[in-house]
């Protein structure tokens, strides 16, 4: 990537953290509060056959993901998804340990708690240490906690989505008859503004701690010069790049305990393009491969935190009645069964397990890496780790 | 030639006939579907509706339900359903606002969210499949006409070398073609002095009827490759004709609200308004094909998006109604995505962004070669596959790919090359075979 461009998405997603920090009472916290200081991030990016990263005809598109980072990981080539194949679904279920059969856009929230509730209320962490930083649109600010009368937002995490915020800025233009030149940076800069300027957060689909949800004039000055500088690039800008970007940041300010990133550059397959799918997943290698390197660079990171990579699921098979890689719900093993990566402070030694686990496994896992107590969990926690 | 002309006649007197039993008495046919558990109503219900619209395949497909419904007794439909019903009232469908006059997205959205999905699905079928069985017992065997799929991978398409593909069929076989493997579209469609193309042999069978020749084309060329007199007897798409249409409905279906009930209304919508003023003159008169279009943007797949999905969708969508004689299915080059406008693919880039459009070869090549596959794919579902030719040409290199149904294997050796004029004589000899 350009590393012009690259220095300005980081300058925008530095302040667009910043701002968050600003509007929530002031504090920046970069250690947690309490806990055991163990850290967890969990990567989940969407649909992505097995066939297309491992496997014999898949292994060329994620150079990062089986060169570099295979070899240290504890990795599951056999992880089922039985529920249902939708993302906001998908990720509740992972998040919550239970499957969760919602609306699929989002319009209520998960049925059961969430990680982000057992974490904040049995360690007592600040909203700040848990957050979910989401590429994709088909997830809402719901997914931060759910809808169990104990738990609920007052323990639910800090939710946003930094790909909608340039999306929402592109679609208003053209709502509004203004096209984007490249040469003309003044055409998409006042939207991404008046995106960041919104009185209401939720508006954009963020959910961010505290009733502030407003910026100071100063931090909006600083805000829409780094805009300026993204827009000025004229070069391709992707969602998850984007996304990326904000998780790092968010990272480097907040070092929150537990940290959820959901991808969707690859999800472009709905459109019926193949080679942009592909490239989709090619940014998922680079990026996590990058997420890696930040997290044995950043001190509150390193060696302290384990990482998890997963697809929300397959693609669909070729020749299905659902129009193969286009779609992501035929009841196949192309559809349910994909692969996960576990890297990092809980990995006991690197290995390949092929006996078969679940999505719902995953959060009694982190819950144990957290110790914590008393969940009624139907998942049980993966072997070979350190729990 | 003769032959064929009859079978075909036959088999559209039967489909005729077929849905003229259905067309006067819908008011009994619902009577008839009220009998059936409620999942299973919505799909049957939107089909008599939209009666006019359907093609008489899938007009044959309801008739010969119906009929098979009306053929089993009370008792034996009960007992049939039961397990149906008892599974319905585990999934609290009951409970549901489930539309039983239309398929809507809030209809599947619920079902596919049910933990009992899949057991769902497995007993709808067996239902169909048992009253379907019901109705074939009297009913005569239809004729089985010589089909062809022909899949034009345009010039412009660096695709890769074809023993390089991932297989398509077992009986596949790649031919060298000597000579210009571009004109062979045309002869196929216009023929050569000594026999007529498939133009004039449907123009001369088809009487108005448009179902039985697809010409499917991410730009605009096949539709030239029929006279004036022939475009009424074919149903000719066009991805870069239709763009106003495309234009103007793209920017309102991104009008949708995130809410799966107000998507279906908001679709419901977008079904029924007037397009008139927006539709090319390549359809006027046309509003089956009118109808098929809406549907096929509707049901998504980048059919709005892509011009090569739009191919793809098109061509799987009319083999699934259809069952055509004929599809003719061209690919294309796309845009790269443009900078920064691209994260918002599903907009109207040439309205969002006035930097000029720049071709994609590669990328666009990499997406016809699977989407050309995935119609082979889609035609192999149906019992028609088996007198099915498909030919994938591949321009740039002057090769096609090669599926000859059982027992019609071409005429020459495996090292021979056929010119297009040979290739394309002896695709339309198997048309009148």
């Amino acid at each position: 990537m350009d590393e012009s461009r690259r220095t300005l998405l980081k300058a925008t997603a530095a302040l667009l953290v910043d701002q968050w920090a600003c509007a929530r009472l002031g504090a920046l916290a970069a250690e947690p509060s309490t806990g055991a200081g163990r850290k967890v991030v969990v990567l989940t990016c969407g649909g992505m056959r097995r066939e297309d990263t491992f496997a014999d005809s898949g292994f060329q598109n994620i150079p990062h993901l089986y060169r570099d980072l295979l070899p240290q990981s504890v990795f599951f080539p056999f992880v089922r998804n039985a529920g249902v194949t939708s993302h906001y679904n998908t990720v509740s279920s992972v998040l919550s340990g239970n499957w969760q059969r919602l609306d699929d856009w989002g319009k209520t929230p998960p049925s059961s708690p969430t990680l982000f509730e057992y974490l904040r209320k049995q360690m007592g962490l600040r909203q700040d240490q848990t957050w979910l930083i989401s590429s994709n649109k088909a997830l809402t600010s719901k997914i931060g906690s759910s809808s169990v009368r104990e738990f609920g937002p007052a323990y639910g995490a800090n939710v946003i989505f930094p790909k909608q915020l340039l999306i929402n800025a592109v679609v208003h233009a053209a709502a509004e008859g203004r096209a984007v030149h490249s040469s003309d940076r003044s055409t998409v800069q006042p939207e991404i503004e008046a995106m960041l300027n919104s009185d209401n957060y939720d508006g954009l689909g963020w959910s961010v701690g505290g009733d502030t949800s407003s910026l100071d004039i100063l931090t909006l000055g600083t805000m829409q010069k780094a805009i300026e500088d993204l827009v000025r690039t004229n070069a391709p800008v992707t969602g998850d790049e984007f996304t990326f970007l904000v998780a790092t940041e968010v990272m480097r300010r907040f070092a929150p305990s537990f940290l959820t990133i959901t991808l969707s550059d690859m999800e472009v397959a709905h459109f019926g393009s193949y080679s942009l799918h592909m490239a989709g997943i090619g940014t998922v290698d680079r990026l996590v491969y990058e997420l890696w390197t930040q997290l044995q660079s950043l001190p509150a990171y390193k060696d302290k935190t384990t990482l998890f990579v997963l697809p929300e699921f397959g693609r669909d098979l070729d020749g299905s009645t659902t129009n193969g890689f286009f779609n992501h719900r035929q009841n196949s093993e192309s559809t349910r069964v994909t692969w996960m990566m576990c890297l990092g402070d809980a990995i006991r030694k690197p290995q390949i397990i092929e006996n078969p686990i679940e999505h719902t496994d995953i959060c009694p896992t982190i819950a144990s890496l957290f110790a914590l107590k008393n969940l009624d969990l139907p998942g049980k926690p993966l072997p070979g780790l350190w729990l | 030639m003769a032959m064929t002309q009859t079978a075909n006649n036959d088999e559209r007197n039967a489909l005729h006939a077929a849905a003229a039993q259905v067309a006067p008495s819908r008011e009994s046919s619902r009577k008839l579907i009220q009998r059936l558990p409620v999942t299973m109503r919505p799909s049957l219900n939107q089909q008599l509706t939209a009666w006019d619209s359907l093609f008489p395949f899938e007009q044959n497909q309801v008739s010969q339900f119906l009929r098979g419904l009306e053929s089993l007794k009370l008792s034996e439909l009960n007992d049939l359903v039961q397990p149906l019903k008892a599974l319905e009232g585990k999934m609290g469908v009951p409970r549901w606002n489930f539309s039983e006059t239309q398929d809507t997205m809030e209809n599947a959205s619920m079902l596919a969210r049910s933990e009992f999905y899949a057991d769902w699905r497995r007993e709808v079928q067996r239902v169909f499949a048992a009253i379907n069985a019901a109705a074939h017992d009297a009913s005569v065997p239809a004729p089985r006409p010589a089909r062809l799929i022909l899949i034009v991978l345009q010039e412009s398409l660096p695709v890769g070398p074809i023993h390089n593909w991932k297989p398509w069929d077992k009986r596949a076989q790649v031919l060298k073609i000597n000579g210009d493997a571009r004109r062979l579209t045309d002869l196929c469609m216009q023929g050569q002095s000594n026999q007529p193309g498939i133009a004039a042999q449907f123009a001369q069978e088809a009487e108005g009827q448009s179902a039985d020749l697809w010409l499917i084309d991410a730009e605009a060329q096949l539709q030239s490759s029929l006279a004036m007199s022939e475009r009424k007897t074919a149903s000719a798409l066009s991805y870069a004709v239709l763009k106003p249409f495309r234009d103007k409905f793209l920017a309102d279906v991104n009008t949708v609200p995130k809410s799966i009930e107000a998507t279906d209304q908001t679709l419901a919508a977008l079904r029924h308004r007037d397009w008139e003023p927006w539709w090319p003159t390549e359809l006027a008169g046309q509003a089956r094909l009118r109808s098929f279009v809406i549907d096929l943007f509707l049901s998504g797949n980048g059919a709005l998006i892509f011009s090569n999905a739009f191919v793809e969708w098109a061509a799987s969508e009319a083999l699934r109604r259809a069952r055509p004689r004929v599809i003719l299915a061209r690919f294309g080059l796309r845009a790269k995505p443009k900078p920064f406008t691209g994260i918002a693919i599903f907009e109207n880039q040439q309205r969002i962004s006035t930097l000029p459009d720049v071709d994609d070869p590669k990328g666009s090549a990499t997406d016809a070669l699977i989407l050309a596959r995935y119609i082979w794919l889609a035609a192999l579902r149906y019992p028609e596959h088996e007198q099915t030719c498909c030919l994938c040409v591949v321009e740039q290199q002057n090769t096609a790919y090669l599926i000859a149904p059982d027992g019609m294997a071409p005429p020459w050796g495996p090292d021979y090359s056929p010119t297009p004029e040979e290739l394309s004589a002896w695709i339309n000899a198997h048309l009148t075979a």
